[in-house]
């Protein structure tokens, strides 16, 4: 069967968003693509738990990596990651992402990918809005 | 719900697919839309999106699913909007993998000779193996026609390549252009509505030219007044009142004799425009002449090439469009057009009774 799909996050938003979201993407199984410059920061192999860490808006963000089913992978500590798998509200570590995929993407064009991201959603919420436009009058006869 | 079922109704018949360009093309769309998109209920296979049809799509994603048959490869192919299955056949390339270690001996014996066309062959053939090959979180490009396969949408690949994607350009460029590929192309509607194609304002004159051309040729009508003509055209007023209203709006409503007036007026001035009529005598008796059929207007053309071809002025390099014109309008007749004259040309030098020996420049030999 195939996995659902991974929806580009920034990483920022995996640790605010989980607190009020976790249970929910754990129960409906949602998967979630992070992204923005991770820099692998620190990996412990003998509990497959890796770290990886972004700053933005003066604040540094730390997501915590479960890296069983991606091993055996190359760390690279400093290196910029891309992670996708499926998040989980662990006990003690907070939000966690038990990878599928993870990819050494060093060298990535940020601010690029970051804009990139926001065109992708940007055309989903015009094209929402156009079609809750179309679908009112609709209902309305 | 009431989205698919109003596509459903909207659905275009077939033979007017091919007006679309999309049809012929890799539509670059999104998994989550190719997922969606409905099935045509005429013909299998193809698809529609926003009542475009599409035969064939165009994915780039990452692999999150591989599994692996004799003949073919499964991948799943995830691009951050949706999941969707992709068939890869194996070639013959990937199935015959013996080949390299029982031709070893050769292979070194090319390298010392240089550059030899079957070792770059077997590389050329290497690496192509190597970019079929896809392990998960690799990034794949697929095209193909899409299928529905046991209630499951996949894609049928026609091409499939590994993308070599280290720093992500690749799909940051995918990423940027597929919403505008949308905006441009997919998301504007497509008029296919026979009564409605192309400009509004040109079809019913454009029809209408057609048809006083096609009379005059059958015909071979000499001259005509529009009163003799105007009869053809009632066929255009009475049948299609919806198409013409919409760009009559400003004369509020004429009568249907007022319209055919005003559409007989019209393509009267675009035929003279393009020199295929004109005419002779301006006077209150609306005659016009046949341009191709006026026999008179051709032999004074004729012979205003010939007797000023003699002229030492234009002995050498003929005589010149304009002069030729003006010439025309004090010998002939004042109402003569220079698309008029064009054509009177033309036909002239089609029957090899004038030639012309440089750019609008002619004489008689």
């Amino acid at each position: 069967m195939l996995p659902a799909a991974a929806v580009f996050h920034f990483p920022w938003e995996v640790n605010c968003g989980a607190v009020q979201e976790g249970e929910s993407v754990r129960t409906f199984g949602r998967w979630v693509f992070v992204t923005k410059g991770h820099r692998l920061v620190s990996y412990q192999p003998e509990e497959s738990r890796a770290t990886l860490s972004a700053q933005h808006a003066s604040k540094e963000h730390n997501v915590v990596i479960h890296t069983l089913f991606v091993e055996p992978f190359n760390p690279i500590i400093g290196a910029q990651y891309l992670v996708l798998g499926e998040t989980e509200n662990a006990e003690g570590v907070g939000v966690m992402v038990h990878a599928r995929v993870l990819n050494c993407v060093d060298g990535v064009n940020i601010a690029l990918l970051q804009k990139a991201i926001n065109e992708q959603r940007s055309f989903f919420r015009e094209r929402e809005c156009k079609q809750g436009d179309a679908a009112q009058p609709a209902d309305a006869t | 719900m009431q989205a698919a079922t109003m596509e459903q109704v909207e659905e275009p018949p077939s033979l007017l697919w091919g007006l679309d360009p999309i049809f012929s093309a890799f539509a670059r769309l999104y998994v989550r839309d190719i997922l969606q998109m409905t099935e045509s209920t005429q013909v299998p296979g193809i698809y529609f999106y926003n009542s475009h049809p599409i035969s064939k799509v165009d994915v780039l994603g990452t692999v999150v699913y591989k599994r692996e048959r004799e003949d073919f490869f499964c991948y799943g192919v995830d691009d951050g909007t949706g999941v969707i299955n992709c068939l890869c056949w194996k070639s013959d390339l990937l199935k015959g993998q013996e080949d390299p270690g029982k031709s070893k001996g050769q292979t070194s014996d090319g390298a010392l000779r240089g550059f030899n066309p079957v070792t770059e062959l077997k590389k050329l053939r290497q690496s192509q193996q190597n970019r079929c090959h896809v392990e998960i979180g690799e990034l794949l490009r697929v095209r193909g026609p899409v299928k529905t396969a046991r209630q499951q949408r996949e894609i049928k690949a026609s091409t499939y390549y590994k993308v070599n994607d280290p720093v992500m350009a690749v799909q940051i460029a995918w990423m940027m252009e597929v919403p505008q590929l949308y905006r441009v192309c997919y998301d504007k509607p497509l008029q296919l509505h026979p009564t409605a194609t192309g400009d509004p304002a040109i079809s019913p004159l454009s029809k209408a030219t057609n048809i006083i051309k096609n009379f005059c040729q059958q015909k071979s009508v000499t001259r005509f007044r529009p009163y003799d003509v105007q009869d053809l055209l009632q066929p255009l007023i009475s049948t299609g009142p919806q198409t013409t209203s919409a760009d009559m709006e400003p004369v509020a409503g004429p009568s249907a004799s007022q319209q055919l007036r005003q559409l007989v007026k019209k393509v009267l001035v675009m035929l003279q425009d393009e020199g295929l009529i004109y005419r002779k005598v301006k006077s209150q008796d609306e005659v016009y002449h046949v341009t191709a059929q006026d026999k008179d207007l051709l032999i004074a053309v004729k012979d205003i090439i010939k007797e000023d071809s003699k002229r030492e002025k234009y002995a050498e390099k003929g005589c010149h469009i304009l002069h030729i014109l003006s010439a025309v309008r004090q010998r002939y007749s004042l109402n003569v057009s220079k698309a008029a004259l064009e054509l009177v040309l033309k036909s002239l030098e089609c029957n090899s009774d004038i030639v012309s020996t440089s750019d609008n420049h002619y004489t008689v030999f």
